[in-house]
């Protein structure tokens, strides 16, 4: 069954002078969330941008993927603490993705849970959709 | 961004390093089924992709000396469990109506398939096989 989600961004004005506003999507969960040149290229100042999402995205996908595959090998996590980090060159576009991932999962280690890890990179949606960028890298540890 | 259990009953939440949003839920039978107020990795990029698109067809209006009064973009990303694939991002669909005073439908049409091919995310998208359709609308002045 295919899933559509839906959101609404309005812009006022030219690109550098003017801004934009994430309005509503379809749970409702992101609320109002501004945009400007200035928040994606330059100092954030609080705003959210494009690269940020994206980054959120990925971020909730692979640790989704990881939990998955971690539960098929019989050892769910406890938690696992991600982070993604896209870089956006004004002019080129993303040119990198950095996830970095710390788990709590009993039974599992260090080399199964990178394994697992590795996998989710490559196999979670939003891995696959991102697939060309150039760059994607993955730091994968259990907690100590 | 944290997550806690397995995948079918576990959750997770997610938090911008700006600080623009922060601890947003989320699960899997929220990410496949209804949203029930929590967002999703398909959401969010949904949110992105209006974001990313607007701005670049802005910076197409505004480079043609015709600056957009108002562009509103509605996206929606949809995710489809494609055989032997498993679930995947297959489509982005942009409705995009403009107020920009000055530019006529011809420049506008142009403006926006640049605007377009100049979103990074849109030839991200494109590059993985997802199908892109952007549909632009000039309103009347």
């Amino acid at each position: 069954m295919a899933t559509d989600r839906r959101a609404e961004v309005t812009w006022n004005g030219s690109l550098m002078e003017g801004s934009g506003t994430i309005r509503s999507t379809t749970s409702g969960a992101i609320g109002e969330q501004a945009v400007t040149w200035a928040s994606r290229a330059e100092d954030p100042a609080g705003r959210t941008s494009p690269e940020e999402l994206i980054a959120a995205a990925h971020a909730a996908c692979f640790s989704m993927a990881l939990s998955n595959g971690l539960a098929q090998q019989g050892s769910a996590p406890e938690e696992l603490q991600t982070s993604a980090t896209v870089t956006f060159q004004p002019g080129e576009g993303i040119t990198k993705i950095m996830l970095t991932v710390t788990g709590r999962v009993p039974g599992v280690d260090e080399e199964a849970f990178r394994r697992a890890a590795e996998d989710a990179k490559e196999n979670c949606p939003v891995s696959k959709a991102l697939a060309s960028v150039p760059e994607i890298t993955l730091d994968a540890h259990l907690a100590t | 961004m944290a997550w806690e259990g397995n995948v079918a009953r576990g959750a997770g939440h997610i938090s911008a390093d700006t600080g623009a949003f922060s601890d947003l839920p989320f699960s899997l039978a929220t990410r496949i089924g209804a949203a029930e107020g929590r967002t999703s990795p398909e959401e969010l990029l949904a949110a992105a992709h209006g974001g990313c698109i607007t701005m670049s067809v802005a910076s197409e209006l505004t480079q043609a000396g015709t600056p957009p009064q108002r562009l509103d973009a509605t996206t929606v990303v949809r995710m489809d469990d494609v055989e032997g694939r498993g679930h995947q991002i297959v489509k982005s669909t942009v409705t995009m109506r403009a107020r920009v005073p000055g530019a006529d439908e011809s420049a506008f049409a142009r403006a926006v398939e640049t605007g377009d091919e100049g979103c990074p995310f849109s030839t991200l998208l494109r590059n993985a096989g997802v199908d892109v359709v952007v549909n632009a609308e000039l309103e009347e002045e």
